[in-house]
């Protein structure tokens, strides 16, 4: 957020001023050209009950009406919701502990970690679906089996609403706290090391340390990271729909996910008032993590 | 850096803690991975019927046949190479030019042109299938390169979001100096910033990479003809017919082809990152935000 | 960070508003050169004819897999009657794919491998068929032909008919001293499955489907014995009817009573109840065949095919579950040619001869379905041999012989698969103990007619 110019002495020549519109032009260009003109086209289509042949009717308002009392639309909603608390702490935490391990200089492997940590970040998400159905079923699965060595009774991950969320909560986060894991390693390495010391010798111990002057200093970090995580929880649809289906129960219709179930029934008008619903709510989202973000600088 | 103020156990218990945290979430993040890719290797059947079975006098190359038998993978590379290429290029040169002007210049407009660069963030791609998908066939642009790589506002403006963070670090005073000197706008651009940005440009290109290469909701709607298709799209296809041929029979199979494809498809990306590692790292502590 | 003056607000003012007029600006501009919506098509009345001259090129699409190989195999055989007919053979995401090339009518395919119940819902795009069909219809099974219509119009040449079966565990029912042949009606069958749970206290003997998709296509088939379905002829719905009353009632005894296992279709823990002889009844399609032929090392051979028991005293012994035909886009380039290649695979000898019999794929010939039409479909004349997995059983006569007894029905209407999200949801809720049979039907109807039908 680095204001320029300051100090330096204005030039009015004509180039300097046209020059960044034409190095931002080919973005407005292919901005306007693949995204508002598409979205023009998915305005007016969301007041259509337009199947993809045949003629359109106007229907005005019905497809938002429709929506906003639907009942599925909401709990689509509330899904992304209770799938954001289940993710986003979870990364943070864990994400912020791994960096602040990894940002240590003396610790062995560390190259070795942050490979292994990628990884789940470049392997394809339709391979790994087959492996969470396996892992994650009822009776047969280790997941199950492992909880049972430790005593605990079989969850039914998949079958039952109330763990169908956990369960690609959790896929989520494999696939994505390695991303979280680097760009939190990043904003700790810009930390000056000395701060901790005099900490240490008020004898402050290394959790409150970490709460007290790690998250502070860093929170501008946190705070790119749950946003860029919030938007990708919201629009989420490939997790569900490779694993879950959405089920049981419509228990993992993600915000996203339910909006692809009106494109694949050709009812591409509600599909479109959907979309623009879900970016007026992811819209809003981040708008009020930007003004978090603002208040406390 | 605080453990020289701990005593001598206390830091080999923080150092057996840290590692043990380590170590299980390296278990946690390998082992899915480690599984999809030896069952790869076990009879097609056997991946259905007895998904934990580790049994190597079984492991035999047959899905693989079976899958470069079935699924023209090498065109799929070749696709998804041409496409990184056009596409990589094309983002790698917009980003940082957009980006500078959005950390060194101040003009009218800026906050709103920026803004339309947020707002670009927040639009689901699924939003933009169907109306993109008809301006392609306006365009006649199915089944082609360009439907490819232009239709995609998210990457970019992820792309100029990024690097203009990374830009904002580079000193005032450096252009300055420069525009003395008489260079031009984008002589600066191209003489000053890209060589000062380059790590974190190479963090970007990784980053690009991968987004690229993993993307295939768009790819999949904008390829029919398999000439055209892309590893992702392949992949894809695989993952699909194993739910409809759950109805019907030969799942077992395809899940094979499927799992020794992924097993295929993980190298490149993985050879590449292991190979920039240093770059990646170093670029993503260049671009992303400061605390 | 920022520091405001009064001068730079102004602006920044200034450039909200011109930006918002430049945005829409370039939007209008845009939106008026743009596609049109609903451009009406030009009423095109006309049916599919045969064409005149068989020479030029064809683009077939299939899913990838065993059909594919299988259909692969017969071209060359179509090529020796028609060798001016190239095809151009290709394996496709059809789910992800068909709809948005229909929409978009960018290199349409000139023929699609689909699922029955997706024929009707792409009859927009689709060649009406009924006039080439016409010679044929009266040898093709009531059902398909059923399906594949929508208001007189027939959208698909039906190909495989998927008669359902109930498959059972011989060995294990013989040990605990049943007589499986003896059943004949579902009555019999829970009577049986109490006779082997007091046999074999930790059996669940009735499978019970636990996906919700495939739970409800189960559902139809039951519905299908019945000569009833989920709609009508004229899209009213009709699941608040005796028939539904009496299949759901049967499933929520079963699971009342704990005769079922309840699991998803070969999933884990279906593979192992089936395996250990928890689970020895498997009223399915035909299709489920081929567990105990790959998926079922320990119990193969131990497992018959016999007709579903009937709901009433000499009601019909079987229903259809699935099935799939072949369909030609309006803007396919050689629609003609084709259907000579549809024409050949399902009704020329030579053709139906090369998809069941025996080749490289399935050495014993392809027995997860049957054909649909009636010449090929011929109880002593089989086109795939003996099953070694049921024991060596004759399936062919099994299968042809129950798929002879489904009733007709009507055209699957084309939100059936999003009905999934109510009646396939509420029966698993039925199964949870949280719903009432009478629950699911006056639920799932009421949703199915707010949420589906009434926004077609």
């Amino acid at each position: 957020m680095t204001q320029t110019l300051q100090g330096g002495p204005r030039r009015f020549s004509l180039r300097r001023r046209g020059a960044p519109y034409l190095f931002i032009a080919p973005f407005i260009v292919i901005f306007a050209l693949f995204s508002v003109y598409p979205l023009t086209f998915a305005l007016r289509l969301s007041f259509t009950d337009w199947r993809g042949t045949g003629s359109a009717t106007w229907v005005g308002w019905d497809n938002y009406a429709y929506l906003l009392t639907n009942p599925a639309f909401w709990s689509s909603l509330a899904n992304s919701g209770v799938l954001w608390l289940l993710i986003i702490p979870a990364q943070v935490v864990v994400g912020l502990l791994a960096a602040v391990l990894l940002n240590n200089a003396k610790l062995k492997l560390r190259g070795f970690y942050r490979t292994a940590f990628i990884v789940p970040f470049v392997t394809p998400l339709v391979a790994i679906a087959q492996i969470w159905i396996v892992a994650f079923d009822q009776n047969y699965g280790p997941v199950n089996d492992l909880l049972n060595l430790v005593g605990l009774p079989d969850i039914g991950w998949l079958t039952t609403s109330e763990w169908s969320k956990p369960t690609v909560a959790l896929l989520f986060l494999w696939k994505t706290t390695g991303f979280a894991i680097i760009i939190l390693l990043s904003g700790l390495q810009s930390i000056d090391g000395t701060v901790y010391e005099a900490a240490a010798l008020d004898g402050a111990s290394r959790i409150r340390q970490l709460w007290s002057i790690t998250v502070p200093l860093i929170r501008r970090t946190l705070m790119f990271l749950v946003v860029l995580q919030t938007l990708a929880v919201f629009q989420m649809f490939t997790e569900p729909f490779v694993v879950t289906k959405g089920g049981p129960y419509s228990s993992t219709t993600t915000a996203g996910l339910y909006l692809y179930t009106h494109i694949t029934r050709a009812d591409l008008g509600t599909g479109a008032a959907n979309s623009f619903l879900l970016v007026i709510v992811v819209m809003l989202l981040s708008l009020v993590f930007v003004r978090l973000l603002r208040a406390k600088d | 850096m605080t453990a020289t103020y701990e005593s001598r156990g206390s830091r080999i218990r923080s150092v057996l803690g840290s590692q043990a945290f380590m170590v299980v979430l390296t278990l946690l993040f390998l082992s899915p991975v480690v599984w999809a890719v030896v069952s790869s290797f076990k009879p097609a059947i056997d991946i259905i019927r007895d998904p934990l079975g580790f049994d190597p006098t079984t492991f035999n190359l047959d899905n693989f046949s079976a899958m470069f038998g079935d699924v023209p993978l090498g065109t799929g590379f070749l696709n998804t190479a041409i496409v990184l290429v056009l596409k990589g290029s094309m983002i790698l040169f917009l980003a940082p030019l957009a980006g500078y002007a959005f950390a060194k210049y101040d003009f009218p407009l800026k906050n709103v042109l920026f803004g339309t660069v947020l707002v670009t963030l927040t639009l689901p791609i699924v939003v933009l299938i169907i109306p993109l998908l008809l301006e392609m066939k306006e365009f006649n642009w199915i089944n082609t390169f360009q439907a490819l790589v232009l239709p995609d506002s998210f990457n970019l403006a992820f792309a100029i979001f990024w690097m203009r963070q990374v830009i904002s670090s580079v000193p005032d005073e450096l252009l300055d100096a420069a525009r003395v000197d008489g260079a031009g706008e984008f002589g600066i651009f191209w003489r000053i910033v890209l060589p000062v940005i380059r790590p974190g440009l190479a963090g970007l290109a990784v980053l690009t990479v991968m987004n690229i290469y993993n993307d295939f909701v768009w790819p999949v709607v904008v390829t029919t003809s398999d000439s055209m298709q892309t590893l992702q799209v392949m992949l894809s296809t695989l993952a699909q017919n194993i739910a409809g041929n759950t109805i019907g029979t030969d799942y077992a199979t395809i899940t094979g082809e499927l799992l020794a494809a992924s097993s295929i498809a993980l190298i490149p990306l993985l050879v590449i990152f292991i190979v920039l590692q240093k770059h990646f790292i170093n670029g993503i502590l260049a671009g992303s935000v400061k605390g | 960070m920022h520091q405001h003056s009064p001068r730079r607000k102004a602006n920044r003012r200034f450039a909200r508003l011109g930006s918002l007029g430049i945005a829409t600006v370039v939007a209008l501009g845009l939106t008026a050169c743009g596609p049109s919506i609903g451009t009406p098509d030009e009423p095109d009345s006309s049916k599919l004819q045969a064409p005149t001259d068989p020479k030029g090129e064809i683009t077939i699409w299939d899913r990838s897999g065993d059909l594919f190989e299988v259909f692969d195999a017969v071209i060359a055989k179509f090529n020796e009657k028609y060798p001016d007919i190239t095809v151009n053979h290709e394996a496709v995401d059809i789910g992800a794919k068909l709809q948005n090339t229909l929409i978009t009518s960018t290199d349409v395919p000139d023929g699609v491998f689909l699922d029955d119940s997706l024929v009707p819902g792409y009859a927009d795009y689709l060649w009406d068929l009924s006039d080439v069909l016409d010679p044929y219809l009266p040898d093709i099974a009531q059902q398909k032909v059923d399906v594949n219509s929508l208001d007189g119009g027939i959208y698909g040449v039906p190909w495989d008919l998927d008669p359902g079966l109930l498959f059972y565990n011989a060995t294990a029912l013989e040990a605990a001293g049943i007589d499986a042949e003896s059943i004949e009606t579902y009555d019999d069958l829970l009577q049986a499955a109490r006779d082997y749970k007091a046999f074999k206290p930790d059996a669940g003997p009735i499978h019970l489907e636990q996906s919700a998709f495939l739970g409800q296509l189960q559902l139809e088939m039951y519905a299908s014995q019945l000569g009833t379905s989920i709609s009508d002829e004229n899209g009213e719905l009709r699941i608040d009817s005796p028939e539904y009353e009496q299949i759901l009632t049967f499933l929520d005894t079963v699971q009342k009573e704990g005769l079922g296992t309840r699991a998803e279709y070969l999933g884990p823990t279906d593979i192992a109840t089936l395996e250990s002889g928890q689970q020895v009844f498997f009223p399915w399609a035909q299709w489920f065949d081929f567990a105990p032929q790959q998926l079922l090392p320990e119990t193969s051979g131990d497992w018959r095919a016999m007709p579903l028991p009937a709901w009433s005293d000499g009601g019909a012994r079987s229903g259809a579950m699935g099935g799939s035909s072949f369909i030609v886009p309006k803007d396919a380039a050689e629609p003609g040619l084709a259907w000579l290649f549809y024409e050949f695979l399902v009704f020329d000898e030579a053709g139906y001869t090369a998809v069941y019999g025996p080749n490289s794929v399935y050495p014993d010939g392809l027995n997860t379905s049957i054909p649909s039409y009636g010449p090929a479909a011929n109880a002593d004349k089989p086109l795939f041999g003996t099953v070694d997995a049921l024991g060596g059983q004759d399936l062919w006569k099994v299968a042809v012989e129950a798929g002879a007894q489904i009733p007709g029905s009507a055209p699957t209407p084309t939100w059936w698969a999003g009905a999934v999200d109510y009646l396939g949801n509420n029966i698993q809720k039925m199964l949870d103990g949280t719903m009432t049979p009478d629950e699911v039907i006056s639920v799932s109807t009421k949703d199915i007619q707010t949420n589906l039908v009434d926004r077609q």
